[in-house]
């Protein structure tokens, strides 16, 4: 196990050095610069820019200094944003995004889960319709238009909830709903069909046989299987919404991280760019490793260290 | 057995949900005490604003762009400010004297202008402020402002220094400006935040004085006293301020909202005292909004070096079968001016009449006119067909909006399809400026109030330029006008000078851009000038 987690986190590097290169080069290849402006501006006003933020040094110097400033985790200051440094963006807009994330998460796994199985237990009832129904509901309808429905029904005629900011619990209401629902209803479906899977298998009938009750053969031996799975989506969606998302930052006026993944790239803020992308990049590689020793955990059937032996 | 589990389930679903209710009492009771503690706040005039976006920079000569002009212009405040007519009035200078040949001038500052930290403001702050905007460290994009200063250009673009910058501090309360030529104009352009001065002691103590509300210092109706990045922003007045008895708001609560749907959900909900209107509502609320005029244009660059808009006729003739009236009636219906010239409203010349009241329509929406020149111009150039006209735009709803319209005209009006190419802003923005598109979107916003900041853009080779057009008349009017201390001479320049470029015609106007505004019926007093900036030092609260 020791020997495999050590593999992994080298392995981990490499594929971080390979996203950041890949990124670095692509991003400078792409047409336009951060000074582009539709105003005037005179050609002397743009020279002492690219000098101030080192563009005019060639790009294997750009890169080495890059390297550098990954490996000592300084991404130095935003190019659009010249008061402010890519850290203190990251540092300020990661704990708001997170605290929605993790929110969103815990509501759309839960009630997934629940939905998925209600749905597989009253197979092809009319619960199990129900349950799809919002399933493929919560899928086809992008969050957006969720977003500014809830917000004109529950915020602007009931007058119930606030419009949008970020500053108290209730605060949090309407955009947890908006996000959830749509990882929610990946969820369920994918437990509802895992489970359907599982429950008829030879295991489960020599359960049912041996007099087990129904929450233990659920709970324990069933959903255990059933939720493989949607582990394995669990790893890449924490990732994304735990980042932040820029739709739903935007609505929300929520001041998360979200909008610096699109932002940067419009305006070509090279720092922001490769701040969001490394941040991005590391979180989710994080994840896949959790997923991955999570399946152990669910599963002992899949053994991690297989692979050294082999 | 199943039965039971379902139920279980569904009593673990209902719970999650109740908890969601739960929650959302919880906020009821919260939402009373907001309430109370709004009625305690209503003794104080709190103004209720959204900014859109983190503004770029409270440091004046990098925040050079409207998200940070709204906060900094009262946060601060230069020699001059615009008042509520927008034309430039005393401000941190009490008054000033301009030399015979109208080149230089000398301000005196006011003996009771003093920093939100108490210090005096002196001309030593000016000087060091404008020094700064033009060295090439600093990375102004605003620095090209500061070339009108004898000496300005060379020391931004390396071959001077900052000695040979014609900026003095005569003594503590005298400041002497030296300009390359007379401008009558000089202190309508000083209004704009890139002149603004900067406490020089503060400056030098921390050089990062300007990222956070407890370290800013500023001189105007306002103080930065909280401000909480891409969340939200708060000033308060400012009892410094030289002219605190007429600033009448307490405190001024900025959201930073970049949605202009949420925005305005959030005013009908009554979280903000002003919104901008949603695009698909502008038909539904156009009536109860504030229309005023905004000094640009949304026009489209014609390239002359490539076919076939090397041909005047066949460039006047695309031009005139643009029906500019029905694009802002049909298409963008945001209460626009159609543009039939490229100088802006709420521009006075010499005689006090409007610059494009007297200057008239140069072009005008004509059919069969168009299409005479359009059969005019294919016979000189000897075409049987017209070379393929692609027309690009960048990215965005509605500019494909204007786009398609215009596709339809050329389509209707003189029988050429015309193809459409769109992408991204800021590629677009590269290749126009590279020449590679035949008929382009292009828009314009003037940095400063005068006719001139509109007509140098179209010189031979100014970076506004972007058409390949080049009249050496055209230029040497510019640079006559520019060089001209007499204000009716000087305007006749100027109106021979568009003339000249309608006669050519190397863009097509399409509408003079406007701000339009919702406003709570409590607030009255907020002004926004033509150039961009918005001023609270005269708004109230009821």
């Amino acid at each position: 196990m020791t020997g495999y987690i050590i593999k992994r986190l080298i392995a981990m590097v490499v594929t971080l050095w390979f996203i950041i290169t890949l990124t670095f080069f692509l991003m400078h290849s792409i047409p336009g610069s951060p000074f582009n402006e539709e105003r005037n501006t005179s050609e002397a006003v743009q020279r002492n820019l690219e000098k101030f933020y080192h563009l005019d040094e060639p790009l294997y110097v750009q890169y080495g200094m890059y390297l550098k400033s990954v490996a000592t985790f300084d991404f130095g200051p935003s190019i659009k944003k010249s008061s402010q440094t890519v850290n203190e963006m990251l540092g300020r807009g990661f704990p708001v995004s997170f605290e929605l994330g993790i929110v969103t998460l815990i509501v759309a796994v839960f009630s997934g889960i629940a939905l998925g199985i209600i749905a597989a237990l009253r197979h092809n009832g009319f619960i199990d319709y129900l349950a799809m129904t919002i399933a493929v509901l919560g899928i086809s309808v992008p969050n957006f238009v969720l977003a500014t429905l809830l917000i004109q029904q529950l915020a602007v005629n009931l007058a119930i909830l606030p419009v949008a900011t970020w500053s108290s619990p209730k605060h949090m209401i309407l955009p947890t709903l908006a996000l959830a629902t749509g990882p929610m209803a990946i969820i369920a479906r994918l437990t509802r069909s895992s489970m359907l899977e599982v429950l008829t298998q030879d295991y489960i009938k020599t359960a049912k046989a041996k007099g087990l009750s129904p929450v233990k053969i659920v709970f324990k031996h069933a959903l255990r299987n059933a939720l493989l799975p949607v582990v394995t989506v669990l790893g890449s969606l924490a990732a994304s919404i735990l980042t932040g998302t820029f739709v739903i930052e935007k609505i929300f006026a929520i001041p998360g991280m979200g909008k610096y993944f699109v932002e940067s790239i419009n305006t070509r803020d090279y720092p922001v760019i490769m701040g969001t992308t490394v941040f991005y990049s590391s979180i989710l590689i994080i994840m896949l490793f959790l997923v991955d020793i999570a399946y152990g955990v669910l599963d002992p059937r899949i053994k991690l260290h297989k692979k050294e032996a082999s | 057995m199943k039965k039971f589990l379902s139920l279980l389930l569904a009593g673990v679903l209902l719970f999650v949900m109740a908890a969601c209710t739960a929650n959302e009492n919880a906020g009821k009771e919260t939402d009373s005490k907001d309430d109370g503690k709004k009625e305690e706040e209503s003794a104080e005039k709190v103004l209720y604003l959204n900014n859109g976006q983190e503004p770029t920079s409270f440091d004046p000569p990098i925040g050079f762009d409207s998200v940070s002009w709204s906060a900094l212009n009262n946060l601060m405040e230069g020699l001059t400010r615009l008042g509520q007519n927008h034309e430039p009035e005393a401000a941190i200078a009490e008054k000033w004297d301009i030399s015979e040949d109208g080149k230089t001038y000398t301000f005196q500052i006011r003996e009771d202008a003093k920093w939100s930290n108490g210090d005096p403001v002196t001309a030593g702050d000016f000087e060091f402020a404008w020094k700064r905007l033009l060295n090439p460290d600093t990375g102004s994009s605003a620095a090209f402002l500061g070339y009108f200063i004898e000496g300005g250009e060379a020391y931004n673009n390396g071959e001077g220094s900052a000695d040979d910058v014609k900026v003095k501090a005569v003594d503590d309360k005298t400041f002497e400006v030296t300009l390359v030529s007379p401008q009558a104009y000089f202190l309508s352009v000083i209004t704009n935040p890139a002149f603004f001065p900067i406490n020089e002691k503060v400056a030098t103590e921390n050089p990062q004085w300007f990222a956070e509300a407890e370290s800013f210092v500023g001189n105007g109706p306002f103080n930065l006293t909280e401000w909480e990045h891409d969340s939200h922003f708060v000033m308060e007045k400012n009892d410094q301020y030289w002219d605190a008895e007429n600033v009448k708001l307490d405190k001024i609560n900025w959201a930073i909202i970049d949605d202009t749907n949420t925005e305005y959900q959030m005013y009908q909900t009554g979280e903000l005292d002003v919104s901008a209107v949603p695009s698909e509502l502008s038909e539904q609320l156009l009536g109860e909004a504030k229309v005023e005029d905004q000094a640009g244009d949304y026009f489209y660059r014609f390239n002359v070096n490539m076919e076939p808009f090397q041909n005047e006729n066949i460039r006047k003739a695309f031009a005139m079968a643009v029906d500019q009236k029905q694009i802002v009636d049909f298409v963008t219906k945001n209460g626009e001016k159609p543009a039939y010239g490229f100088v802006s409203y709420g521009f006075k010349d010499a005689d006090g009449k409007d610059f494009r009241e007297t200057a008239g329509d140069l072009v005008q929406t004509n059919l069969e006119e168009a299409k005479t020149l359009l059969k005019k111009g294919m016979e000189e150039e000897g075409y049987e067909t017209l070379p393929e006209v692609t027309l690009t735009y960048s990215t965005s709803d509605s500019h494909k909006k204007i786009a398609e319209a215009l596709q339809q005209m050329f389509k209707e009006n003189l029988g050429v399809e015309v193809k459409l190419a769109n992408m991204e802003w800021n590629v677009f923005a590269e290749e126009q400026k590279a020449l590679k598109f035949q008929l382009s979107r292009s828009s314009f916003l003037a940095d400063y109030a005068d006719p001139i900041n509109f007509l140098e853009n179209f010189q031979t080779g100014h970076s506004m330029n972007r058409t390949g057009w080049s009249s050496e008349k055209y230029d040497q009017l510019i640079k006559d006008a520019k060089n001209e201390a007499d204000e009716a001479k000087r305007f006749e320049l100027m109106y021979e000078a568009e003339k000249i470029l309608f006669e050519e015609m190397p863009i097509i106007p399409i509408h003079f851009y406007n701000q339009v505004y919702l406003y709570n019926d409590a607030v009255s007093g907020i002004v926004r000038h033509p150039v961009g900036y918005l001023e609270l030092k005269w708004a109230d609260k009821k």
